[in-house]
């Protein structure tokens, strides 16, 4: 069995694909290309319908799984509420992505990281085994980083500002949200943020920052701001690269597609697979951000995936 | 009970007589003051000063010649080195760790906290979750403040128990109330860990969507809430109101004080194996014996991460004397408020907990938001202000409150209603007089 086979073999178990795949024979698909054309999309819309159906389950894409497990509301606005549950295993190669993005922007031994978000946003909650139950090793353990989180509240700017002084991050993840206002109190104290950190990496599920108000932010705080691009309900990262501006991400870890609209746009809706994810299988699952995917053959990074966003 | 209970389940420590707690403490203290002296330049500093050579410490009594220090201390410590890290932690480099703030309300700092800290901390912890009704195979609600030590803790003690874990997304502001509620309809803990104010937003939102709070609970056998006092009835009313087992109160600070109550509600007990209480007189410094009021002063007893030795946590609290239904013999304690929100009126020091003791008496009045004003001058009347119950005649109960508060804290009253106390006061308990006439404007 190819490991199309296994991933389908596996969300079958699952009350969304059971429906979703009836009728298919998963032995029939052999390469990606008769996955992506067989496979129909999964919608967020889709997802929160399920949810509703299921209701005996907390998640429609839920299968068996060994152990107990951490179980995080996501970041969107659906009526129903939708979860993903991940176990040690899932929690472990989850992790490795992050460690893989921390990388990417130069975080190494030794080095500070600061992340301004929510304790149940997949930034913090990889971050470090002490915050996550059944989290064997937080991207900090792994790469020998010491690392601090704050709730990501634009209110709470002056705690970054303290974090940011006191701690001398290498590198600041911040919510898209809170940088207007980390910069208006940066500004009131008067402080060159230079000299605090090196880096400004923003991130927020299923969105990004325009290059617009990249440019503007980078002017106004007068260090690099860099990209992250999260899509929570498919566990998936992708790091701006600081040589190349694309996104990078594990190319063992995810399958990514645009999905045509017919309308010769340069961006299409990124769809993601999911090869890792065991309690909640991701198949094909049709993001609200748009991109378009790029060989792979940046220096820092020769054989990652890369998208243009 | 059964084997993996059994493997869980506390150890004796919890009944050990007095005398051999005292023993273990000064064990430890002297352990960690030889430790602090030698690798910590924070302490080294402030012992020589104080001309207090470790080594004569030999009664828990001695302790009392070491100069306790308080936020303030630590805040003006890191403003000067311009670090987080000044000299009051033990850095290990092979020890993993994360660095967490504590809350802001007196200025935000810094604890290194490596795996070890961890390991111990969360074990201890563990108790206060069995007591609470913790067992494996359940599922518990956890908030994910990943700023705070406490997340840090429950992480460990989650996996020590074996208990599936959802975490609500956001934080315990008033605004994501509506998420831990979905998160409690949809996952159906056993157990939920929660900030009390948080605990008292679901009720809000509950209200605002017409929703049962014992419906929403349904699932819940037991709450562990923390982050502010609750007064006897105030517990007695959100366990009817919430439909739950038991509500369990927890106190303590980031800097390393724990005590929890167990199922006797008759005070918290302090988690003598992590840390060490004093009640001090505010004015003098000389400790206080149990029953009176004082301010609480902490020493950690874990030789990992943040230290603090004889740390003033500017809380007014009471060892309470005697002993406990439940038979534990680690002491109990009971803290009111911060030290900075005690009023003095007509010569009475009271902190909002005495005035919600009093209002507890009145069953409309029971968990309704309330704030009392400072004046900036000496205050001869208590000056409160409340929301307006659901139901009742608003003459008559102001008329019991104010006989209540004269005969429980010798105070005259003056008392005003509002429809809603305004949103930034929400949990805060004391105002000043310029802010509550600019609100009235």
């Amino acid at each position: 069995m190819n490991r199309i086979q296994r991933l389908l073999q596996r969300a079958a178990k699952a009350s969304l694909y059971r429906k979703k795949f009836a009728g298919l024979k998963p032995r029939a698909l052999r390469d990606l290309r008769s996955f992506s054309a067989t496979i129909p999309p999964t919608r967020l819309e889709e997802l929160a319908a399920e949810t509703l159906k299921s209701a005996a389950s907390l998640s429609p894409r839920l299968c068996a799984g060994r152990g107990p497990r951490a179980i995080f509301q996501l970041e969107y606005d659906t009526q129903p509420a939708l979860y993903l549950a991940l176990d040690r295993a899932d929690l472990r190669r989850y992790v490795e992505v992050l460690k893989f993005c921390w990388s990417l922007v130069g975080l190494r031994k030794g080095d500070r990281v600061a992340i301004f978000d929510y304790g149940t946003s997949p930034l913090s909650y990889l971050a470090a085994s002490s915050f996550t139950p059944y989290l064997d090793r937080g991207a900090a353990d792994l790469l020998g980083c010491l690392p601090i989180c704050n709730d990501g509240v634009a209110n709470m700017s002056p705690r970054a500002v303290e974090i940011l002084r006191y701690v001398r991050p290498r590198v600041f993840f911040i919510r898209h949200d809170c940088l207007h206002a980390l910069a208006m109190e940066i500004e009131r104290q008067g402080l060159r943020l230079a000299d605090y950190t090196q880096a400004l990496v923003a991130a927020e599920n299923e969105s990004l920052l325009s290059d617009a108000e990249r440019s503007s932010f980078e002017k106004r705080l007068g260090v690099p701001i860099y990209r992250l691009l999260r899509i929570d309900a498919a566990m998936f990262l992708a790091m701006e690269c600081p040589r190349c501006r694309m996104l990078h991400t594990r190319r063992d870890s995810y399958f990514v597609e645009t999905l045509a609209e017919g309308n010769d746009a340069a961006e299409n809706p990124l769809v993601i697979t999911n090869w890792f994810a065991r309690n909640s299988p991701t198949v094909r699952y049709l993001s609200q951000v748009r991109g378009s995917l790029k060989p792979s053959g940046c220096p820092r990074g020769p054989k990652d995936l890369r998208i243009a966003v | 009970m059964k084997n993996g209970e059994r493997r869980l389940a506390p150890d004796a420590m919890d009944r050990w007589p007095e005398e051999r707690l005292a023993k273990f403490h000064l064990h430890k203290i002297r352990q960690l003051l030889r430790h602090v002296y030698r690798q910590l330049p924070f302490y080294r500093q402030r012992l020589a000063r104080a001309k207090v050579d470790p080594e004569q410490v030999k009664t828990l009594g001695d302790l009392a010649r070491i100069p306790t220090f308080s936020k303030q201390d630590v805040l003006q410590e890191i403003r000067r080195q311009g670090r987080f890290d000044f000299g009051l932690e033990t850095i290990a480099r092979r020890d993993p760790a994360v660095l967490c703030m504590t809350s802001g309300t007196l200025g935000s700092s810094f604890l290194y906290l490596p795996r070890k800290w961890r390991a111990l901390r969360g074990d201890s912890l563990l108790r206060a979750y069995w007591w609470a009704g913790l067992r494996p195979g359940m599922r518990m609600l956890m908030a994910a403040p990943a700023w705070h030590s406490l997340a840090v803790q429950e992480s460990r003690l989650i996996e020590r128990v074996g208990v599936s874990t959802v975490v609500p997304w956001g934080t315990f502001l008033p605004r994501n109330a509506g998420n831990f509620i979905d998160t409690i309809s949809d996952a159906k803990p056993d157990f939920v860990s929660i900030f009390l104010p948080m605990l008292f937003a679901i009720l809000a939102e509950c209200r605002r969507r017409g929703a049962k709070p014992a419906t929403v609970f349904k699932s819940v056998q037991s709450i562990l809430a923390v982050g502010a006092p609750m007064t006897p009835r105030s517990r007695q009313q959100l366990v009817r109101e919430l439909g739950v087992g038991d509500i369990f109160e927890g106190l303590g600070n980031p800097e390393g004080l724990t005590a929890m109550e167990c199922a006797s509600h008759c005070g918290h007990h302090i988690f003598v194996d992590c840390c060490f209480v004093e009640i001090v007189d505010p004015k003098s410094g000389a400790p206080l014996p149990a029953g009176q009021r004082g301010n609480v002063v902490i020493t950690t007893l874990i030789p990992h991460g943040s230290i603090f030795l004889r740390y003033d946590t500017e809380d007014l609290g009471t060892i309470l004397p005697g002993a406990c239904a439940c038979g534990k013999s680690w002491p109990r304690m009971e803290v009111y408020d911060r030290r900075a929100n005690e009023l003095q009126i007509s010569g009475q020091r009271i902190v909002p907990y005495d005035v919600r003791v009093c209002l507890d008496e009145l069953p409309e009045l029971v968990n309704l938001p309330f704030a009392v004003v400072r004046g900036k001058n000496k205050m001869d009347r208590l000056t409160l202000l409340m929301q307006k119950p659901a139901s009742g005649n608003l003459e008559e109960i102001r008329v019991r409150i104010a006989n209540l508060l004269r005969k429980q804290l010798n105070v005259e009253a003056t008392q005003e209603w509002a429809e809603e106390l305004p949103q930034r006061w929400k949990g805060v308990t004391v105002i000043e007089e310029k802010d509550w006439r600019g609100a009235r404007v």
